[in-house]
């Protein structure tokens, strides 16, 4: 029964990832490569924010919210920000569309984050006979943080990649790049500063991170209309 | 012509490869074979006994559950052969003791909740919940309960714990479920108990250890051995339904503190060469009293000739702590003979003095039946003069009152055991210095010989909180050496005789293990997760097939190929 349940939650969080790619032409144009790189990417990115949170992070005893330290983790949280930057931009791909290429970086960034921060405690704890809700929420958690990743990898690519973009919507693109990059501090913040619950914090999540993919789609798309 | 040098490389290197991925499905096994005690609630639990006698069994013969839990509120006539039955003690009743320990009726397992002030450990601090009246019908509920357990044969693993919040919420849960009509089962979900235990086994020759204390008295022309002596005996060990909290209050806790006691007064009279009295005492804390009383019989037979012909007489030590209804004293030999009349008659008139009332009883002997129900009997059986003082007036059965888990701190009187301790002691006293008759107090209150009312109460309360069943004492168990110590504060010489139990008695093990609550969810419940899912997964994949490729290509997935024109040549 327990590996059955192992199985439902690693389907939640790691089955979207895999859809994600067969569904769309990434296939076809086999970006996989792409995803990969950036998924190492990602590691490294992981390493750096690790090693400055542990430089400059004070030990707090207890769960109070500390505003200067929660400050200090959101500045560091950037660096996610600019380990994106680099994925997109300095990386060598091979010759696919821009379309497809944000598309590749942003699944590639998701899963990566999946695999590292989800798939040791699913392992450890969905095997055992006791039932908790947490790992189904989990694998919500993990579905929303790639359609956030992929609006921060629309919005990045926006941003570094396209040169001639109208000029209403750069005010936009930056601002909404920027609640993107900041979601991780909310999330922390509505957890330990207003005491949410595991439920509410991801229903939040799932609902943001569907806007945000709805706002970034129509951005893109609206960017994409005056070149050719 | 092959290159040995390069293909011994690329030996290595396939080797190389091979260790590496060797490694990591270890690795992978290993970590699949983790261990994982996540349960919700972890709780001690502790078994009912399990022993035979003469080789038929007795007692609880399982020791591990693995089975869904339900509560009292079980539809009648359910088969509950895959379930675990929580019951607190208060919902026990008659038609479920009938069924299900006496006709055997068949069971998953059995796990009763005990209210917490039965709890031997810090008694005094537990905050008691019940009032005296509900106390007492528990206790005696709890009594009638152990004997039924003790004596029948139980195929199914039978466990005691104690209520706590935790116990109690799991509880309410189960209950809410059974009165919904949704019992748990391996289809719908609720809570899972399981102790995971190795099979019972015996154990090998469980020792039994007298401890015997001597006190010579003076000499006065001859060597001590030519004096008479006195035996004051008491066996400390215990028997009940769950061997690790049968700790025995009043069977025997309170006769070993008098017995202390006692032998802490005389050696104060003792340590001074005026005051020391003509007759050697003989201190005995014997175990194996549950069991026909076999320590004291190997005890006694230990002795040399000339020591068992100078006993004077013995008086036996029991169940002391039982409050106002009086005290019993009593022998095998009849009331006539002059020895026996002469022990009661000092014990009754310093009953009189302390108003307390004192009877006497006579049981005969019975060479034949090996039954011995007082402790008294194995010294008359060696002719030897004695008497056992107890609160009891009938003579027990076969394990009964030997101190099992209803026997608690609650229900002894302190008062009670200082005035036994009070009884005896004057008694002897005035035998020893020949004071009987006459109007002389010799332990008086407020003097130096006084009887120590926190002596007794702090070892009272240290045998209420030390489970003593004999077969799960070592050799050099910490609490023997305890006992052997502080009767050594009291007196010149003490000896240790340890000492197999009588065959006809085996034990087996497992006396506490931990049980694992663990909330399950049902097999429906993770189908219809699984359905759920499948479903979610193919609208998503749906959905960017057709917002990224179009409908048309959603719909070519599904149509079969075009066939292909086979070319005839």
């Amino acid at each position: 029964m327990t590996m059955f349940h192992f199985f439902n939650c690693a389907i939640l969080t790691f089955g979207p990832h895999a859809v994600y790619y067969s569904a769309t032409p990434l296939s076809e144009y086999d970006t996989l490569g792409t995803s990969v790189k950036t998924a190492v990417v990602y590691l490294v990115t992981a390493l750096v924010k690790l090693v400055c949170l542990a430089t400059f992070l004070k030990v707090s005893e207890s769960d109070v919210f500390d505003p200067s330290q929660e400050l200090l983790k959101a500045l560091i949280g950037f660096i996610d920000v600019a380990g994106l930057y680099f994925a997109l931009t300095q990386l060598t791909h091979r010759n696919i569309s821009q379309n497809h290429k944000f598309q590749a970086v942003g699944l590639g960034w998701a899963f990566a984050d999946s695999v590292l921060h989800r798939l040791a405690p699913l392992w450890v704890g969905a095997r055992g006979l006791e039932f908790t809700w947490d790992y189904i929420l989990q694998g919500l958690e993990a579905n929303a943080n790639l359609m956030l990743s992929l609006s921060l990898a629309a919005l990045g690519s926006l941003m570094w990649l396209r040169k001639n973009k109208p000029k209403t919507l750069i005010p936009i693109i930056y601002a909404c790049a920027g609640f993107v990059a900041t979601m991780p501090s909310i999330t922390s913040y509505l957890r330990w500063g207003l005491g949410w619950h595991l439920p509410e914090v991801v229903g939040f999540q799932l609902f943001t991170s569907l806007t945000m993919a709805l706002v970034s789609w129509q951005l893109f798309s609206a960017c994409q209309k005056p070149s050719a | 012509m092959a290159d040995p040098g390069n293909n011994t490389h690329s030996d290595q290197r396939q080797h190389v490869f091979a260790s590496f991925y060797s490694i990591i499905t270890l690795a992978f096994i290993l970590l699949a074979c983790v261990e994982l005690g996540d349960a919700s609630t972890v709780v001690d639990v502790y078994r009912l006994i399990q022993y035979d006698i003469s080789g038929a069994p007795f007692g609880s013969r399982v020791a591990s559950i693995n089975h869904h839990a339900a509560s009292s509120l079980f539809a009648p006539g359910s088969d509950l052969s895959r379930t675990v039955l929580v019951l607190p003690l208060r919902e026990l009743n008659q038609t479920f003791i009938r069924e299900y320990i006496e006709q055997g009726k068949p069971l998953g397992g059995l796990l009763l909740l005990l209210p917490q002030f039965f709890r031997s450990e810090d008694s005094q601090t537990v905050v008691g919940h019940a009032d005296n009246s509900d106390k007492e019908k528990m206790k005696r509920l709890l009594a009638d309960l152990e004997q039924k357990l003790i004596h029948s044969t139980i195929q199914y693993p039978v466990y005691f714990a104690f209520e706590d919040e935790d116990l109690d919420k799991v509880l309410a849960d189960i209950k809410k479920n059974d009165a919904a009509g949704q019992p748990a089962t391996a289809t719908t979900g609720g809570y899972k108990l399981i102790v995971s235990s190795p099979a019972p086994k015996k154990l090998a020759s469980p020792t039994i250890t007298n401890i015997q204390g001597w006190l010579p008295g003076s000499k006065a022309d001859g060597s001590s051995n030519q004096l008479p002596t006195i035996a004051i005996v008491a066996s400390y060990d215990t028997f009940g339904a769950a061997p690790a909290l049968s700790v025995g209050s009043d069977s025997n806790g309170g006769g070993v503190v008098a017995l202390l006691e006692i032998a802490r007064l005389f050696s104060i009279l003792y340590s001074n060469p005026n005051t020391r009295g003509k007759y050697n005492i003989l201190f005995g804390l014997t175990s194996g009293g549950p069991y026909n009383y076999n320590g004291t019989q190997k005890w006694l037979r230990s002795f040399d000739q000339r020591l068992r012909e100078s006993i004077d007489y013995a008086i036996c030590l029991n169940s002391l702590g039982s409050g106002d209804s009086g005290l019993w004293v009593h022998v095998s030999k009849p009331p006539e003979n002059a020895y026996v009349k002469q022990i009661f008659e000092g014990l009754s008139k310093v009953a009189d003095e302390l108003s307390l009332k004192v009877g006497l009883k006579h049981k005969k002997i019975n060479v034949s039946n090996s039954r011995v129900a007082w402790e008294h009997e194995q010294f008359s059986r060696l002719r030897v003069t004695a008497a056992t003082l107890s609160g009891l007036s009938v003579a027990p059965e076969l394990l009964e009152n030997t101190g099992g888990i209803s026997d608690n701190r609650e229900f002894v009187s302190e008062a009670a055991v200082i005035r036994s301790v009070k009884l005896v002691a004057e008694s002897l006293a005035r035998h020893i210095y020949g004071q009987e008759g006459k109007n002389v107090d010799i332990f008086v209150d407020n003097s130096s010989l006084a009887v120590n009312p926190s002596y007794i109460r702090s070892w009272l309360d240290l045998l209420s909180r030390t489970p003593r069943v004999a077969p799960f004492l070592s050799k050099d168990d910490a609490f023997i050496t305890a006992l052997k110590k502080e009767l050594a504060d009291h007196v010149a010489e003490v000896n240790l005789q340890h000492d197999v139990i009588d065959g006809m008695f085996t034990f087996y093990d497992s006396a506490i293990n931990t049980l694992q609550i663990y909330q399950v969810a049902s097999v429906t419940f993770d189908l219809l997760l699984l359905l759920v899912l499948g479903s979610y997964l193919i609208t998503l994949f749906s959905f960017l097939v057709i917002t990224t490729r179009g409908l048309d290509d959603l719909i070519s997935l599904f149509r079969r190929p075009p066939p292909r024109k086979i070319k005839v040549v």
